[in-house]
């Protein structure tokens, strides 16, 4: 019994856990986008190069991190890709002549203050990363 | 009209920099990507190789360079080489062009565009944006593909959302002139029977395309339509007389190619979720040539092609996939020269975000696509010189940044 009550807390945990994982990632925008939240369908658009701007949110811009677990888990969550096949779509619109590849920096804190200062810009970071100058988007 | 839009587009890209703007304010990239790739067949040669032996003749690397001055406008320019066989070997233009998009709903494309027709044409030859060695021959034969690749003109495009239980609905128009260069695979039937086009082959070709993405999240439908007109070119006819007193003496003819219009039309869909991805095509090609000033040679084709594929990701770095594709031309005679049927097993290996490996099998049934006459000589006991059927092997490896 005992061992049945373990496995069901540790499932428990697990959930909590694997729901938590969502929200380790918020999606960051200039101050000057019109939007204060987005559909996942749109954020995909846009982070796919099939959109340039947000529903009532004028143009935007993506930005994304080269790598790491924020990274991974915003193409997972939102794009539902992972980096091999996120990348390899973006060629092909590169190589194709559709369009320029997004600007790709090394850190949350990069990401904030080029989406602060860039006018359009929108984003992804660590939860725990601190975001002045920036609007958090409620991704629906 | 050529050297008036590639003067153009290197006038723009060179005048940026007079704007004083800095390059990371033009946004300026370089990328690219070479690959390597070997053919292995079990019986006829294939694509100018001599791949029943095994040949490492593939080889391909591409770069390319963009600016983005304003939010609005790209401007860019792609070079490649090419070599299969004893195709290409050289350096082209792959596209050069000025890109405005206003909005979503309307952009336009000019200079030297790819033509965005079918579902992968645009693509077709970025090897690093699919897991494929090969794509289906049946739609997109690499021999020939720089026929379709590209044109020297214009492409407007957009998308349009048609509310939330509708999808969205992506089209593209484009207009502009094809040009075939002489040694294109295009002309290799030509070249085999001793007629060459100095200059190529001008094609003016217009079109359009509707992708619907569809409110099936992952479910893409498309059409296209693709029409170029009637066009003419110089030819010369080489004659080397095999036998008699004259023997060995070499006779030219001048002549004139004459193309009828080409009417090609497409339909395709994807779905693509998660894992997964299905994938088919159907297209038709009937058209037909005459050449004039010679004994009549009149030719005919009615080309009806499909493929249907899937593919599924292993794991983040492995993917493997199958298609099967196939090519009737109505107009051929009945035998193995008017079809090809070929089914293809593959997978892809991506060691990290440059590097990766490709692995394929071919098992190719039918000889309309692929071969020569050159590598493949008749003989007593193959008059054709081709065996029905063959495997075909392909390794790649590519490196993209």
């Amino acid at each position: 019994m005992k061992k049945l009550l373990f496995v069901i807390l540790l499932l428990a945990a697990a959930l909590v856990f694997a729901a938590s994982v969502d929200a380790q990632v918020i999606v960051i925008a200039n101050p000057g986008v019109k939007a204060t939240e987005v559909t996942k369908n749109d954020l995909r658009d846009v982070f796919t190069g099939a959109a340039t701007a947000l529903p009532g949110g004028g143009s935007v811009v993506p930005v994304l991190l080269k790598a790491g677990t924020v990274h991974e888990e915003f193409l997972l969550v939102y794009i539902g890709k992972n980096d091999t096949a996120y990348r390899a779509g973006w060629r092909s619109l590169v190589f194709s002549g559709q369009a320029s590849m997004p600007k790709s920096l090394d850190t949350d804190a990069a990401v904030v203050d080029f989406v602060a200062h860039n006018t359009g810009a929108i984003g992804y970071i660590g939860k725990a990363t601190p975001h002045e100058g920036v609007k958090v988007l409620a991704v629906k | 009209m050529k050297r008036l839009l590639l003067g153009a587009m290197a006038l723009a890209l060179g005048a940026s920099p007079a704007m004083a703007q800095s390059l990371e304010d033009l946004n300026i990239q370089i990328h690219g990507y070479a690959t390597q790739g070997f053919l292995y067949t079990t019986q006829n040669n294939i694509f100018t190789t001599s791949s029943s032996s095994g040949s490492p003749a593939w080889s391909e690397a591409v770069v390319n360079l963009t600016s983005q001055p304003t939010p609005k406008l790209r401007i860019g320019v792609q070079a490649r080489y090419f070599l299969l066989g004893n195709f290409g070997n050289t350096i082209t233009l792959d596209w050069a062009a000025a890109d405005y998009k206003a909005n979503d709903k309307f952009g336009v494309r000019f200079g030297k565009v790819k033509i965005p027709s079918g579902l992968l044409n645009e693509i077709q030859d970025i090897d690093p944006s699919y897991m494929w060695s090969l794509l289906p021959q049946s739609i997109y034969p690499i021999s020939s593909r720089n026929s379709m690749l590209a044109e020297y003109g214009g492409v407007v495009y957009g998308t349009f959302k048609l509310g939330e239980k509708l999808g969205k609905l992506e089209y593209r128009g484009w207009g502009g002139e094809v040009a075939i260069g002489p040694n294109d695979g295009y002309f290799l039937p030509f070249k085999e029977e001793g007629i060459v086009l100095p200059n190529g082959l001008n094609l003016v070709d217009s079109g359009a395309a509707l992708h619907w993405k569809t409110p099936v999240s992952g479910l893409m439908l498309g059409l296209s339509f693709d029409a170029t007109t009637k066009s003419s070119a110089s030819l010369i006819d080489t004659y080397v007389v095999p036998a008699g007193p004259e023997q060995g003496v070499t006779i030219t003819t001048p002549g004139t190619l004459v193309s009828t219009p080409v009417r090609e039309t497409s339909l395709f869909g994807r779905y693509e979720k998660n894992r997964v991805m299905f994938a088919g095509e159907y297209t038709r090609i009937p058209t037909s040539a005459m050449l004039n000033g010679l004994s009549p040679y009149p030719e005919r084709i009615d080309r009806r092609a499909w493929y249907g594929m899937a593919s599924y990701k292993v794991s983040d770095k492995l993917t493997a996939g199958v298609y099967c594709s196939q090519l009737v031309d109505h107009q051929a005679a009945l035998g193995p020269a008017r079809y090809s049927k070929d089914w293809a097993i593959s997978g892809r290996y991506d060691f990290n975000q440059f590097l990766y490996a490709k692995a394929e099998e071919h098992f190719i049934d039918g000889t309309v696509i692929g071969y020569d006459m050159d590598m493949n000589l008749p003989t007593a006991q193959l008059p054709t010189g081709l065996e029905p059927n063959t495997k075909l092997t392909i390794l790649k490896i590519g490196v993209s940044f």
